[in-house]
């Protein structure tokens, strides 16, 4: 996927969390498009493309959020990371492997968050966001999954068939 | 050039290191934006992303308030006659308050003395998006340092108090909502004036805690700002009360206030632009504590 298109899909993505998700929140859970996005986009892209979609993503997520720039980036490169890893173990991810990886990804994503937001001087309440955020968020997630990862491998597979038609023999 | 080529692909092959830069490179981006470095490119990306954030913003209230209108129709109805009878009620009420009125505004006019409300300037923002992360609770507004808005302003609407300035940069602003859980603000029911600290509860309702137990707190008391610890103005509305219960420690009370304000709905707020928070903690300082 070019790059150009990888970050305006990113800051909708960003943007969308920030304007239409709120509307849809069960206590402060809601989808996380940007981590979607990103983990999908990992699935069907190579690491090092997927480690940039990971620090725009999260770096765009923060110019949203109160947390520091760099904060939400964290979580989305191990969350990336973990997607490689998992893919050289298996000869490819299945629906099971996604879901698992989706609901580790969301609480590493918001763990990651909270504790650096606590390390730079917030003060947080892990279990209450645990409970208030993170599972439904999770939920959301699990739900918002499948529609992002198709829009994902859809852009994937078009960009791989302009590749193979544009090149040379 | 190909052995230098090979050297960059080698490095980022080793899974490992390369796990280990990204995270060294994040942790530089945390490191500098908590120092301010990062500050004018912040506000130059912030800029494009705020802008389009206003318009989705818009057009997502947009949407909810058509869904919600068709929903509430009912409620509406229902609502409207138990507003009718509540009026009818409250006339009575206003004329002998009118009375009290004119009565305190000669005694106040005797001891030279004007209530804060009226001393208070605003400016108007709109909101342009909602905290994504959701693990604090906070707005970001379209108006910076540029309009006169500094840290610790408080911003409130009609309704009542929604928070205060957190971050603040050239063209836009964060606000830490009056409902984020590590958040406490002074405040007092207005019937008893009984004092208390309110906080936000993780289900996005308040919770005034520390009123004393002689204190008689009733369902549908307004709870306003004190004014004790120089955060916020005294008599901006906090909310009201729906329910009210002896705290786990046995020493206070403690009570259920829900904000006449919806949050996930705010389209404008208004700023305090002309109260300074007063800091407290150079006494803190002086004792030891």
């Amino acid at each position: 996927m070019r790059t150009i298109v990888g970050i305006v899909l990113l800051a909708l993505a960003a943007v969308a969390g920030s304007t239409f998700t709120p509307q849809v929140r069960v206590f402060g859970g809601q989808p996380d498009l940007v981590f979607l996005l990103v983990l999908s986009l990992a699935v069907v892209s190579p690491l090092e493309q997927s480690v940039t979609w990971a620090l725009i993503g999260g770096i765009l997520q923060d110019m949203l959020s109160l947390t520091p720039t760099g904060a939400s980036a964290v979580g989305l490169v191990l969350t990336v990371f973990a997607v490689d890893w998992l893919r050289g173990q298996m000869f490819r991810l299945g629906v099971i492997n996604l879901l698992v990886l989706t609901l580790l990804g969301t609480a590493l994503q918001k763990f990651t968050i909270m504790m650096i937001s606590a390390v730079v001087g917030f003060s947080v309440r892990p279990v209450e966001i645990a409970i208030y955020v993170v599972a439904p968020t999770m939920v959301y997630n699990l739900i918002f999954l499948f529609p992002v990862y198709w829009f994902a491998r859809r852009l994937s597979r078009r960009r791989a068939t302009a590749q193979r038609l544009t090149r040379p023999y | 050039m190909n052995g230098g080529l090979g050297y960059r692909r080698n490095w980022r092959a080793n899974r490992g290191l390369f796990l280990f830069v990204t995270l060294i490179a994040c942790a530089g981006l945390i490191i500098a934006s908590r120092a301010g470095l990062l500050a004018p490119v912040e506000d130059a990306l912030s800029t494009p992303i705020n802008a389009v954030s206003g318009v989705f913003n818009r057009i997502a209230l947009g949407i909810n308030s058509s869904a919600g209108d068709l929903a509430q129709i009912q409620a509406l109805q229902r609502r409207n006659s138990e507003l009718e009878e509540a009026l009818a009620q409250f006339q009575a009420e206003l004329v002998e308050l009118r009375e009290i009125a004119s009565d305190y505004q000669r005694l106040s006019d005797l001891l030279d003395y004007t209530a804060t409300i009226e001393n208070m300037q605003f400016v108007t923002g709109d909101v342009i998006a909602i905290d994504q992360n959701a693990i604090f609770r906070s707005i970001t507004i379209n108006r910076g340092t540029r309009d006169g808005i500094g840290i610790g302003m408080p911003v409130v609407t009609r309704q009542g108090l929604v928070g205060r300035v957190l971050q603040v940069s050239a063209g836009a602003a964060r606000v830490m909502l009056v409902t984020e859980t590590t958040g406490n603000v002074s405040g007092r029911l207005q019937t008893t004036r009984a004092e208390g600290s309110v906080r936000g509860a993780p289900n996005g309702n308040l919770i005034m805690g520390m009123i004393p137990l002689d204190s008689e707190v009733r369902e549908g008391d307004l709870v306003v700002t004190s004014g004790l610890g120089g955060n916020f103005p005294p008599d901006i509305v906090i909310g009201q009360v729906t329910s009210a219960r002896q705290a786990e420690n046995g020493l206070s009370q403690e009570a259920q206030v829900r904000s006449l304000i919806n949050f996930d709905t705010l389209e404008f707020v208004l700023v305090v632009s002309n109260f300074q928070p007063i800091d407290l903690s150079v006494f803190d300082q002086a004792t030891g504590n």
